[in-house]
């Protein structure tokens, strides 16, 4: 029996952990009453669009022997790899200089992450999922 | 085409030939990237924010950094491809075109500025800290985390270099 998700609960339940994500980061900053984790929640949502610009679904082509195209997806793959690992580096950085201290440090790490990743998954279930089954969107 | 008899190294090396490969090692060397950019600026938010002794971080420290990234920036834009087909066609170096003289000559600038660049930052340890007797931890970091920041930018360059040489099954051997 495969586990048959709607899209609706998909989208719901992705938004939430979104926000999830968010109360995480301003907590962290609320708390304590510095707002240098902030930056962390401009990082991670300034990551994805490297890859989503570059990548492959935006230049379509029918032939699979061109090598341009690898590079521009590269390209894409080379600042969103340096930018997560900017926003998983800058709270310890801010940690280290003595800015924030431990819990806003995890607390902004862990709700940054949660940002990025649901962010990724609602661009994966896009994708991939919503060109099978069209219908499955309104009625279930 | 295998590469039964011409392979490059003596024990049987080979690296995964897979499109997933190649776009983890580009993932890996960006993330090296910003870990060595984040180590060098953590140096310097340290020495502004929360420095106890009397060394500071200046432009001097600022000069290897911008060397490697530079030297980086300029070894991963030459087309390669021109490079090793031209050695492999003409297989003399007085045959060859023009262009991949200055692919060569372009090369050799930005690894001479990666190199230059992680040298540099070791002087700046040296004379900087060491000279002058500051090798206690927190003092001492600022200048450790410049060394290793040069070298995780280096090394986040050949893993770079390296990823964009996987091929997939149809093409070529392998050339360095």
């Amino acid at each position: 029996m495969a586990l048959k998700v709607s899209p609706l609960t998909k989208i719901i339940s992705l938004s939430g952990f979104l926000a999830l994500g968010f109360l995480l980061v301003i907590l962290s900053c609320a708390l304590f009453h510095n707002y240098y984790p902030l930056f962390d929640i401009l990082i991670f949502l300034l990551a994805p669009i490297p890859n989503s610009l570059f990548s492959k679904h935006n230049a379509e082509s029918h032939d699979f022997m061109n090598e341009s195209s690898n590079n521009v997806q590269d390209v894409g793959h080379f600042f969103t790899g340096m930018l997560v690992t900017s926003g998983l580096a800058l709270p310890t950085v801010f940690y280290h200089c003595q800015l924030i201290n431990h819990y806003s440090c995890i607390m902004s790490t862990t709700g940054g992450v949660i940002i990025y990743l649901s962010i990724v998954v609602f661009s994966w279930f896009f994708n991939t999922g919503w060109e099978d089954d069209e219908d499955g969107l309104f009625g279930y | 085409m295998e590469s039964n008899g011409d392979r490059l190294f003596r024990l049987p090396f080979k690296l995964p030939n897979s499109a997933t490969a190649r776009s983890i090692g580009v993932y890996i060397s960006g993330g090296l990237y910003a870990v060595g950019a984040w180590l060098f600026l953590d140096a310097v938010i340290y020495s502004k924010k929360a420095n106890a002794s009397s060394v500071h971080v200046t432009f001097v420290d600022w000069i290897p950094f911008l060397c490697s990234t530079l030297g980086m920036i300029i070894v991963n834009s030459i087309e390669k491809n021109r490079l090793i087909q031209d050695a492999l066609a003409s297989g003399s170096f007085s045959g060859s075109s023009s262009m991949a003289w200055q692919a060569r000559l372009v090369l050799f600038l930005g690894f001479a500025l990666l190199a230059g660049g992680l040298s540099g930052s070791i002087v700046v340890l040296i004379i900087k800290f060491l000279i002058k007797d500051f090798t206690t931890y927190p003092t001492l970091g600022m200048g450790v985390n410049n060394v290793v920041g040069n070298f995780c930018v280096v090394l986040s360059c050949v893993i770079l270099w390296i990823a964009q040489n996987v091929e997939d099954e149809y093409s070529y051997s392998l050339t360095l």
